[in-house]
């Protein structure tokens, strides 16, 4: 089976295939799920129900069902005390170990901006609470910290790895991703299971809304009237392998990942240096980590978070870098899962590639008059892309960008 | 193409300067606990704390102005590391360096005061100006901006295993033979609400001393501080092996996994010393029975006695420590260990010269990894 990377690849190290993932997110659970929910340009977004956001601007966010996951893990005794975060990570890694049984990685390396967040959050309200010390609930602690979803995935499916998570705020899956990559591309892995996860918390959702990054409207990537994001949460794991390794087991490849790209722009905290150069850098690096040249991407699966900020400077970055390329944010339809971002976009990249289509950008009215860019507004394309960037950026500065390619049928 | 330890850098409950700690440690010298309260009104615990006089030297970067601790300590421990290694780092040298940051609890005490006034007045009250300090890589991207790093830039998390993930993380970017090294960054802040948790999750003790290896486990005190450790391709002291480890379910799993990584990285030669994580928790008779089994003639310390358990930073200082005692064919004593110890330690050490360490970090969090060092 011959790919579609070019042979200016070899050389450059080994090649990275992806031979198996797993997706729960608000378009849905697994593959199938997904793919129907983005090729109906469907809108996940719903009324937040977790806790209460009656003083906060936005309202709404991007909501896995509690009720799906239970469904699909009803026989999971340790589940019901591991922090929801950790349910959807299982229920990830197990659709990716029922297309990959014998996949063992020799490490983990996903992300998360938070982990168990609304644990921490409980323990310190009960806290507040006349007679504190009878109110804690030791698994609160116990199953707080960020790592432990990663964990608890792995002992769930009986596997054992060394962890990394990284943390790199909405960059975290991306990072991940793009970091596993290379790990195998030096020679120094052969298996790698990566990704990321994250679940809504009610400290985090009050954060992005009082920096009023947050929207009481729809989530409307790079339209010219957008107002800003909806938070949403989810997991997605990829089993990255060497791709000449996996041929030789006879694995079935889903995509190739080709390329990635990181940069760290030192503008501010929160806001990304309004010329797009973070971005840009980040973009660049993947495509000389690829060896591609701009004109050889079909379709970038952008960060678009809908700030007015964010998708000015990376709407910015892609004109400017990759010309009228087909780009769309799939934030809209499912929110910003911030460390699980990269991940599940990840996955929809490949899904587009596999499936000859481009997601739709939905909730788009009118262009950005400052943005010339090709936007899949509203409904999904027909179209063969081969290669695909996919984009995060995060708080702190940091640019990530991973470049997928289409196996061939 | 071996990576090698540069330069070293720490912000502790003892000090600031690696040589100046040092000599403290070598003293027998422990830190000072003392009580934490804060404006929130909570009732007190028992740390160790950075003296305010430790990281003067933030102050002159006005990135650090509205920043928490943790990143004051960052910034400074990092600073220390890259002059150790006699490098200042212009553009150029920046972009060919990465940033690996390791970190635990992360910013709690701008965490907990954002989420107080949520709980307190409700959303409405959440301060704008807290929020991103909350965020776990805000003192990474504030030592980036310091240093001007515009490439690699990654936060780990992960408990006390994770510094020596972080090296690993390190280890492997350094793969990449553009990059000629790498900064390593292991940071906590302390406040009562970690005391309260770790108190709860019944780890914690209510005050010094920590006793390490004492059976039955008397409880940790928690402390703050960095630890930065810069690998390159030059220096005294080499990274041999880095092992990733693994993650623990039960408790009673770690000595099974830790003697598996202690035979892992044994080899025919001789190891010299045992930098152990023993911080008077269950952990302590992990590493007790892999240095009896895998490594009797090692001579076996810990820093937590002295410093605390400081989770993220704490893993680095170990780290700061085995290169320490290499350079200076010298360790500090054990202190607090019980009467009847009867393993190797600084009073009865293999001959000199010594020319190798193992260092084990045991989180309490479930992740186990370890590396060796050698001159």
């Amino acid at each position: 089976m011959t790919g579609h990377v070019s042979n200016r690849e070899r050389g450059r190290g080994a090649r990275v295939a992806v031979v198996a993932a797993g997706v729960v997110s608000p378009l849905g659970l697994g593959f199938e799920a997904t793919l129907a929910a983005l090729r109906e340009a469907r809108d996940c977004v719903s009324p937040v129900t977790r806790f209460p956001v009656e003083q906060c601007h936005c309202t709404t966010a991007g909501q896995v069902a509690d009720a799906s996951l239970a469904d699909a893990l009803p026989n999971h005794r340790k589940a019901r005390r591991l922090h929801r975060v950790s349910r959807m990570t299982i229920c990830a890694l197990r659709e990716l170990l029922a297309q990959a049984p014998e996949f063992r990685p020799e490490i983990t390396v996903v992300g998360t901006t938070s982990g168990g967040m609304s644990f921490g959050e409980q323990y310190y309200r009960a806290l507040q609470q006349p007679d504190a010390r009878a109110r804690r609930v030791p698994a609160w602690i116990a199953n707080y910290p960020p790592q432990k979803p990663a964990v608890d995935a792995l002992e769930a499916c009986g596997l054992a790895s060394p962890c990394q998570v990284i943390a790199n705020a909405c960059a975290s899956g991306t990072n991940a991703i793009g970091h596993a990559f290379e790990c195998i591309r030096s020679g120094r892995y052969e298996r790698i299971l990566t990704g990321g996860y994250d679940a809504l918390s009610e400290l985090v959702f009050v954060g992005f809304d009082s920096l009023q990054a947050s929207t009481p409207d729809k989530c409307r990537p790079f339209d010219g009237r957008r107002s800003g994001l909806v938070l949403g949460e989810g997991a997605a794991l990829l089993a990255l392998e060497n791709l000449a390794s996996a041929e030789a087991r006879g694995a079935s490849i889903l995509a190739e990942i080709t390329g990635y790209g990181i940069s760290t722009d030192n503008h501010h905290l929160t806001q990304p240096h309004p010329s797009g150069i973070g971005p840009r850098q980040a973009m660049e690096r993947a495509l000389t980590s690829a060896g591609l040249a701009p004109h050889e991407v079909d379709y970038v699966n952008a960060h678009g978070t809908a700030t007015p900020f964010n998708d000015a400077a990376e709407g910015r970055a892609i004109a400017e870098l990759l010309g009228r390329v087909p780009v769309s944010s799939t934030k809209g339809m499912m929110g910003h899962s911030l460390g699980a971002a990269g991940a599940i976009e990840g996955v929809i990249t490949l899904l587009a590639l596999r499936h000859g289509f481009l997601p739709a950008n939905i909730n788009f009215r009118a262009p950005d008059a400052d943005l010339a860019l090709d936007i899949v507004a509203n409904e999904p394309r027909l179209a063969a892309p081969r290669v695909a960037l996919s984009n995060s950026f995060g708080f702190g500065g940091t640019n990530a960008t991973i470049v997928l390619a289409a196996r061939a049928a | 193409m071996s990576t090698r330890l540069a330069g070293l850098g720490w912000v502790t409950p003892l000090g600031s300067t690696v040589q100046g700690v040092w000599e403290k440690l070598r003293a027998g010298e422990a830190a000072d606990a003392s009580s934490l309260g804060d404006s929130l009104g909570e009732k007190g615990a028992v740390a160790f704390r950075v003296p305010p006089e430790a990281v003067t030297e933030a102050a002159r970067h006005p990135r650090l102005r509205r920043s928490s601790a943790i990143s004051r300590f960052a910034v400074v421990a990092g600073l220390a590391a890259l002059r150790d290694a006699g490098l200042e780092l212009d553009a150029a040298a920046a972009a060919r360096t990465a940033l690996v940051f390791a970190i635990s609890n992360g910013g709690v005490i701008y965490t907990k005061r954002f989420y107080h006034e949520i709980v307190k007045s409700g959303a409405q009250a959440a301060s704008p100006l807290l929020f991103p300090e909350t965020v776990f890589n805000a003192p990474a991207s504030h030592l980036a901006a310091i240093l001007g790093i515009t490439g690699a830039s990654y936060t780990l998390v992960g408990d006390g295993a994770v510094g020596i993930l972080g090296l690993k993380m390190a280890e492997d970017l350094m793969a990449n033979p553009e990059l000629e090294r790498c900064l390593v960054v292991g940071a906590e802040e302390v406040d009562w609400l970690l005391c309260d948790a770790y108190r709860h999750w019944r780890l914690l003790r209510t005050g010094p001393p920590i006793e390490p290896f004492a059976r039955p486990a008397r409880g940790t005190v928690l402390s703050e501080g960095a630890g930065a450790v810069l690998l390159a391709r030059e220096g005294a002291v080499a990274i041999e092996q880095i092992h990733s480890g693994g993650n623990f379910a039960r408790q009673r799993e770690l000595v099974r996994q830790l003697g598996e990584i202690g035979r892992d990285c044994a080899t025919n030669e001789r190891t010299d010393l045992l930098i152990a994580s023993a911080n008077g928790t269950f952990i302590d008779q992990a590493e007790r029975s892999v240095a009896e089994k895998c490594y009797p003639d090692a001579a076996i310390y810990t820093l937590k006695p002295a410093l605390g358990e400081s989770v993220a930073a704490g893993g680095i200082w170990q780290v700061i420590c085995a290169a320490q005692a290499l350079r200076k064919q010298e360790l500090p004593s054990l202190l607090g260990a019980p009467p009847d110890f009867d393993l190797t330690t600084a009073e009865n050490p293999a001959a000199a010269p010594w020319r190798r360490a193992f260092v084990t970090t045991c989180g309490l969090n479930q992740q186990v990894a370890a590396l060796v060092l050698r001159t």
